[in-house]
């Protein structure tokens, strides 16, 4: 039977998201997809879903949801008040709904993107391989709308299931962001590259689903400028202006700045989660550490 | 020459070369073509532009090592796998009148030339299609001749419309989609640049080449064009 949400409230920015179109970067296309995998994996775990499927990204909060039917559904991400028909509930935990149930989300007090996820996920139509809405593109639908209708199979699960507090992760923390040097890292002289890794910067407000852009210390590279290139995820560029911008999963395709290097993925997973002047470190790991950390963190949820 | 760089865990850029041109961008294509042929294990996406290609991987599975050398093998023998080179020649219908070309006046101002003039020094010369990249469908094309060729503007638009054809420096381009942008407008096509209708989507291909055709503001709006 079908059944989904009907949306009463679309909050400030709320978009349906898997992990991403693939194959489309040769033809100017971003892969989009959830920026904070950690949150988002988690959720498809609690509820027994499979690897990658959809759900609803939320900056912020404030969206509220009337179900027609009945499904299981968790929450997980920012930390924020939720309740089902007034009653207050977890996040990290999954619950039942049945129809008529209101969902309604206020606005997160640590991190910034909240995950909600359905059994089975969203019954939305792939574009160009994914669910993923790419905002900029237009490509994936729109986000999140009043009186949008987002269909789900009704189905039921185990309820109750939660990741254990420790696991949750702590949004407040100083977060060091881990980088592999790369690209023009050469044209960037040792006291700049030690400057660098040793000062502390601030998130801006100019921060999306396309890049966060870091105030503080500024970097001079001894590029007058390059060719522009593809930009790989986690790219570090350092325009003229000489602050750093990290970039995230709806970035531009290719650009002309000089990188200095790439924050790996895990890590890009926790800036999405830090809000305007957060602080954040860099510090500069081997490609052969990255590579175990990764995986260390991708052996959880699926097999290679 | 091809000069094998990390560019983050998961990708590694190849570079063939330091500046634009033709020479470069053959090999360019030619190591894109091979590689997608070769269908190689663990490539996750290819993605090429003026001077280089980015190959993101399965990091997972494999290494920078392993995959550096598998890619060297393929690059190797690029010649041995047989593609279809023929360049398209594409001819795309532009109009330029002075509501659709926002910049044609000031350039024609600025270089001291008629704005005919400039439509004539974009329009007489065939570009080649680098890079395929931005935004979906977005090429960049060269090279622009040197009178007309111009830095962006200092300040960029907020909405650039939909089929706008601009320059850059010595690039042009057309713009996909209504998006901010700093390149300056000459004109705009009715042809869409981005459609699932299209085999690959996107309507340009790296490698094509393009000239650009003057129509008259009723073959625009025929053609589907948006004023």
């Amino acid at each position: 039977m079908m059944g989904g949400f009907e949306v009463l409230s679309a909050g400030i920015q709320a978009t349906i998201q898997d992990l991403g179109r693939i194959g489309l970067a040769e033809i100017g296309v971003s892969s989009a997809g959830a920026l904070d995998e950690f949150a988002f994996h988690h959720a498809n775990r609690l509820l027994d879903n499979q690897y990658g499927t959809n759900m609803l990204e939320i900056v912020f909060g404030g969206v509220k949801l009337k179900a027609k039917g009945s499904t299981t559904f968790v929450l997980t991400g920012a930390k924020v008040d939720v309740t089902i028909n007034g009653k207050a509930i977890e996040i990290w935990k999954t619950y039942k709904i049945n129809d008529g149930d209101i969902i309604n989300l206020g606005f997160a007090t640590s991190g910034t993107r909240v995950y909600l996820a359905v059994k089975d996920g969203f019954k939305i139509e792939e574009e160009y391989g994914s669910c993923s809405v790419s905002i900029k593109e237009k490509i994936g639908g729109k986000p999140l709308y009043v009186k949008q209708f987002l269909p789900f199979t009704c189905k039921k699960l185990r309820d109750n299931r939660k990741l254990v507090n420790k696991y949750q992760p702590n949004y407040d923390k100083l977060l060091k962001l881990r980088v592999v040097a790369g690209y023009q890292w050469d044209m960037f002289e040792v006291k700049e590259r030690e400057k660098f890794f040793n000062s502390s910067y601030k998130v801006t407000g100019q921060n999306d689903r396309m890049g966060y852009r870091l105030s503080g210390e500024k970097i001079a590279s001894t590029c007058k400028g390059i060719v522009s290139e593809p930009i790989a995820y986690g790219s570090v560029q350092i325009p003229a202006h000489g602050e750093p911008i990290v970039l995230l999963k709806e970035r531009q395709t290719i650009g002309g700045y000089p990188k200095i290097g790439a924050v790996i993925p895990v890590d890009c997973f926790k800036l999405a989660q830090t809000k305007q002047d957060s602080e954040v470190e860099f510090e500069l790991i081997s490609l052969d550490e990255a590579r175990v950390i990764n995986k260390k963190f991708y052996k959880i949820f699926k097999e290679f | 020459m091809r000069c094998f760089s990390v560019a983050s865990v998961d990708s590694v850029i190849i570079y063939f070369g330091q500046d634009i041109g033709e020479s470069v961008a053959k090999e360019v294509r030619e190591s894109f073509y091979a590689l997608k042929d070769a269908k190689l294990k663990y490539v996750i996406e290819i993605v090429p532009s003026y001077t280089s290609i980015m190959i993101s991987y399965d990091y997972l599975k494999t290494s920078y090592k392993q995959i550096c050398k598998d890619i060297d093998e393929v690059l190797n023998h690029a010649e041995e796998f047989s593609h279809d080179m023929t360049t398209r020649s594409i001819s795309i219908p532009v109009y330029y009148g002075s509501e659709v070309g926002l910049d044609l006046e000031d350039l024609a101002k600025m270089k001291n030339l008629t704005v005919e003039e400039i439509i004539s020094l974009h329009v007489k010369k065939e570009y080649f299609v680098y890079a395929i990249g931005f935004s979906p469908g977005f090429p960049y094309m060269g090279e622009v001749d040197e009178v007309l060729a111009t830095p962006r503007l200092a300040n960029p638009r907020a909405k650039v419309p939909k089929g706008s054809v601009g320059i850059a420096d010595n690039q042009t381009a057309i713009y996909p989609q209504l998006s901010p942008g700093g390149w300056q407008i000459l004109g705009r096509t009715p042809i869409d640049m981005f459609d699932t209708s299209y085999d690959g989507f996107s309507y340009l291909k790296v490698g094509d080449r393009v000239k650009f055709r003057p129509i008259s503001k009723d073959e625009f709006i025929e053609l589907g064009g948006e004023l």
